[in-house]
């Protein structure tokens, strides 16, 4: 799963021949300027300035202005560029044509188990959500991509007509072919919009989402996926996917502020239940953390140097199910020296940590992080006779 | 009975290192449970032809490697299952090959990171052909006592603890491979173990859901109760949920659902599996789906660490009400041990090994080396030199400070000696010829024997023996060595004699003589054997090689170790001749006709043959 930003989106949609307004991106409100001379409509059109950022509620925060001339655009760039938004920083800007229209209509496609739906409205715009019962859907089987009637049909079901009916029937024809062969999983444009004197369509915003799995078949995408957290990357955060994107297996992390309980959890499945418990009894995790798949140890030692660096923290989970092939001792054996090496930088002061593992080599492994009670730290260990998570309850209650 | 898999199956294992592992860990099963190997074939075209040596139990087994799909079913026509174990780039061709070949019905694919739309074709194949496609990012599939799938149960200790070695009476249905493991032993703890357990993998469209198992659970008579671990995001649970509703179902149902922890975190805070996204609007969450199965009938606690006494209220419900008859339990005494290696048992002292072969002077099993005990990192930072290590290891002794000059000065003395000789031509041709380092420095080597700086050993041999036998009698020597030996070896030159000395000769017999406090009884003795052989004949001088061999017996060094001295010193030549040609760049040579005396046989013609 990866949001891309209306940029990459736009310019995928240019690919495909989904009509778009004029834009451009800057991180450098001079360039601004500059483009202006080189092309009319930023000198003609009013303009719409929009922070290119992964930050939800982009409007509440003063982030999208509206109705521009190119100087006040500039000004309005100057002004969000280098803003910091909480841990982010607004870097980017994305400056496009306000397209003067008549009508909004609603066009989106998200893809599940059996292929994709096609939703379609023509009362599009910001009160989608009140006319959500005009919303039509269509069905899309993997691999059975419908023609160009079959779409104007289901346009003339959605309530257009005549020559309208026809030009949004071949847009969602170019819509699903772009879905189809971009590896996206969700693409929503709102407001899709006509202005009826020339016949003109634009897709005024796109939120899109492309299967970065995929990006081994697509040598056309420059972009990096951002972040789905409804927040960007912390540094640490970027740091651990930079390991994750080296090795065999993987290692994941996301800081979650404020919480007590770190979790240096094992495996996809487990870590999340981890956290469940973790809240279920009250407490407030401070991470969540995730290694896998028999990652080297140097990487487990990275990011438990990470989850230890995690302020205010008071206990740290290091849980996990049974293994099947992740070999326990040489992944504990990143966790020691993790531990150690946070120690000697004057972390775990007063930070309890609670162990709970099985799997290849359990005895050997738990035998070296138990032997940690030796040089002082606050370490209680359990093997699989311990169920999964009541070390979480343990750690609650001490 | 169990479902999925079973002790009919073969398996082709399509993929390259993480496919072997796992058919080693599977070999590891059957061996437990007495049965054929499971794996059959391996496809891997980078290793066409080679044969995998995969251990069942103690039972070496090749199993071969195929290009192709096709030659492997071919040649192994009772398999009847594929595993996927290649990149995600191929994964989708691999098992799309898999799906549509005939005698395959099921294909499991571990693969992570496989693009959806590749996941959701592969499934609509499947259903197409009626086909199973397990995955992607499965674990695999475990029917106790029966087959295992791929690496799911770990190690072989765990298959015992988990009590796989015998079906019992839980289904477990996940999409977490650690999850399965970690469900598999609750089953044995808390009830008497499963039937099979199968891991969906957990991305957003796998190619089996729940309900597929459910269904085939439910005609399983053998499997009594079904243990699911779900998590937010998508529909399968809830699919499961309608299923258990939809009509009285023999099965029980026990359900843990992860996730219920995006409640409390920030908005749009996502983790897990690539499939555990809650959708808008709540739909997906954990907790809907929790209670959707809960209102079909499942038994659902409120966490993980619910699960135990779930499974074990159930276990006890079934046998209480006859379902499940409680049979006597295996002795785990009569299961059995995977045989050690040979190197753990000899650790645990049960048997003894004996050596091939014995070593006295070097040591490689520490950190570094040793010579004879000595660190070879110590020797160097107290000043040790080159021939003090030679010293050790051709005669186990550390020389003094003036035994290590003489050693030095040999071998600076016998390094090089001119491009003309026949070790240096032979490396020279060599190198001319193109051929590499080792090799043509080999060639100039083949060169050292008797007529050339091969006689070391030989010299300080019978010089040693003259001083012994003959002490005060050079006469008596010379004619023992003229009736048993023949020429003496390390006496005579071609070009040097006495009015052409040898300088390296003068020279090294004056420096041990004259300026080291050596004693030299058998370089004395040699010197005497000369006086009497050039009264004799002109040329009969104490050549080099007679001089070293002398003064290394008198050093003490063994006889065998006397032509290495030759050997080492004159490599240092042959390795310089071999790299000044290849430098220069010079071109083949060859003989010209002139150099050669053609004594042969006039034209003449060939008789028929008869």
């Amino acid at each position: 799963m990866a949001k891309i930003l209306e940029g990459p989106a736009m310019k995928l949609f240019n690919k495909w021949g989904i009509p778009v307004p004029n834009y451009v991106v800057i991180m450098d409100p001079n360039r601004l300027e500059q483009l202006g001379e080189a092309n009319k409509w930023l000198r003609e059109s009013k303009l719409v300035v929009k922070a290119h950022e992964a930050i939800g509620g982009r409007f509440k925060l003063g982030l999208v202005k509206l109705g521009l001339n190119l100087e006040e655009a500039v000004a309005a760039s100057r002004e969000m560029i280098g803003r910091e938004i909480g841990t982010a920083v607004i870097r980017q800007v994305i400056v496009a044509e306000m397209l003067e229209h008549d009508e909004e209509y609603y066009l989106c496609i998200n893809g599940n188990r059996d292929g994709a739906e096609v939703l379609l409205s023509n009362r599009g715009g910001v009160d989608i959500e009140e006319n959500w019962d005009t919303v039509r859907r269509l069905f899309i089987p993997i691999d059975e991509n419908p023609s160009v009637e079959r779409l104007t049909e289901f346009a003339g079901e959605a309530g257009f007509t005549g020559e309208i009916a026809e030009r949004v029937g071949k847009i969602v024809s170019r819509l699903v072919l772009c879905f189809d062969n971009e590896d996206a999983q969700s693409i929503e444009i709102n407001p899709l919009v006509i202005r009826k004197s020339d016949m003109r369509f634009a897709a005024l915003d796109a939120v899109m989402n492309v299967d970065y799995d995929a990006r081994f078949r697509h040598a056309d995408w420059d972009f990096k996926p951002v972040s789905e957290i409804g927040r960007p990357f912390t540094e640490a955060e970027l740091q651990i996917m930079e390991i994750d994107a080296r090795i065999k297996g993987s290692v994941k992390f996301v800081e979650v502020p404020g919480g007590e309980v770190a979790l240096l959890t094992a495996g996809g499945g487990a870590s999340v239940f981890y956290s469940d418990a973790v809240v279920a009894r009250g407490g407030t995790i401070a991470n969540y953390a995730e290694y896998s798949g028999d990652p080297s140890d140097w990487a487990v030692e990275a990011l438990t140097e990470t989850v230890c660096a995690l302020p205010n923290i008071k206990h740290i989970i290091v849980g996990g199910a049974i293994a099947n092939f992740t070999d326990v001792k040489a992944t504990f054996n990143g966790i020691i020296n993790g531990f150690r090496e946070s120690k000697s930088k004057g972390y775990l002061e007063n930070v309890k940590i609670w162990v709970r593992r099985g799997g290849p080599n359990e005895n050997q492994g738990l035998a070296a992080i138990r032997k940690l009670q030796d040089e002082g730290f606050d370490i209680h260990v359990y093997d699989r006779s311990m169920p999964m998570t009541d070390i979480v309850d343990l750690a609650l209650n001490s | 009975m169990s479902i999925l898999a079973s002790r009919d199956t073969r398996v082709v294992i399509i993929g390259g290192v993480a496919g072997l592992n796992a058919a080693r860990r599977m070999a590891q099963f059957d061996f437990l449970v007495n049965r054929p190997l499971s794996v059959q074939a391996f496809v891997y075209p980078p290793e066409e032809g080679q044969q995998k040596e995969i251990y069942r139990g103690g039972e070496l087994k090749n199993v071969p490697v195929y290009s192709s799909l096709e030659e492997a079913l071919a040649e192994n026509p009772g398999i009847n299952t594929a595993l996927i174990y290649i990149g995600a780039n191929r994964a989708y061709t691999a098992a799309k090959e898999a799906i549509e070949a005939g005698s395959i019905k099921l294909v499991s694919m571990i693969t992570e990171g496989v693009p959806e739309k590749d996941a959701k074709r592969l499934r609509k194949l499947a259903n197409a052909k009626g086909k199973l496609f397990n995955g992607p990012s499965s674990i695999g599939i475990m029917s106790a006592g029966e087959c295992r799938l791929g690496v799911i149960g770990g190690e072989f200790k765990n298959l015992k603890l988990c009590n796989l070695y015998r079906p019992g009476s839980f289904g477990v249905i996940t999409k977490s491979g650690g999850l399965s493991n970690e469900a598999m032993w609750l089953c044995a703890q808390n009830g008497n173990g499963v039937t099979t357990a199968v891991a969906i993998g957990g991305d957003a469209y796998p190619g089996t859901d729940f309900v597929t198992y459910l269904e085939m659970f439910e005609k399983d008579p053998d499997t009594k109760a079904v243990v699911i671990v779900g998590e937010v995001g998508g529909t399968l649970e809830d699919e499961a949920a309608e299923w258990l509703a939809a009509e009285k179902r023999r099965i029980r149902l026990i359900a843990t659902i992860g996730g219920t922890c995006q409640e409390v975190l920030p908005q749009g805070m996502k983790f897990g599996h690539a499939g555990a996204k809650e959708g808008k609007k709540g739909v997906g969450s954990a907790r809907a789906k929790m209670n959707a199965l809960r209102d079909a009938g499942a038994l659902v606690p409120d966490t993980f660490g619910g699960l135990s006494k779930c499974i074990k209220q159930v276990y006890e419900e079934l046998l209480a009400d006859g379902s499940i008859k409680p049979e006597p339990e295996i002795d785990e005494a009569l299961l059995p041990e995977l045989p050690l290696k040979v190197q753990e048992i000899m650790k645990q002292g049960e048997v003894i090994v004996e050596p091939l072969i014995r070593t006295t002077i070097s040591d490689d099993r520490g950190e570094e080396p040793r010579y004879v005990g000595y660190a070879a990192s110590e020797l160097c930072e107290k000043g040790y030199g080159i021939e003090d290590v030679l010293s050790l290891l051709w005669s186990k002794k550390l020389p003094s400070r003036e035994e290590s000059e003489i050693i030095k000065r040999i071998i600076m003395i016998s390094a090089d000696h001119g491009p003309a000789v026949s070790g240096a031509f032979g490396a020279i041709i060599g190198a001319c010829a193109g051929i590499d380092l080792p090799q043509a420095v080999s060639a100039g080597m083949t060169m050292i024997g008797p007529r050339f700086g091969g006689a070391v050993t030989n010299a300080g041999k019978y010089f040693k023996y003259g001083v012994k036998e003959y002490p005060n009698d050079i006469a008596g020597f010379l004619s023992w060595m003229k009736q048993n030996v023949g020429p003496v070896p390390g006496i005579g030159h071609r070009v040097k004699s006495v009015k052409n000395p040898d300088k390296r000769v003068k020279y090294l017999v004056d420096y041990v003589k004259n300026h080291t406090s050596l004693h030299t009884p058998c370089l004395d003795y040699a010197l005497e054997v000369e006086k009497i052989t050039t009264s004799k004949k002109d040329n009969l001088i104490l050549n080099v090689d007679g001089t070293i061999g002398c003064i290394l017996v008198d050093l003490d060094f063994p006889e065998q170790s006397l032509n290495g001295f030759f050997v080492l010193a004159r490599t240092i030549g042959m390795i310089g001749h071999w790299i000044d040609q290849t430098t220069q760049g010079s071109k083949l040579i060859r003989l010209y006709d002139y150099l050669i005396n053609y004594a042969v046989k006039e034209e003449r013609e060939v008789p028929e043959k008869k």
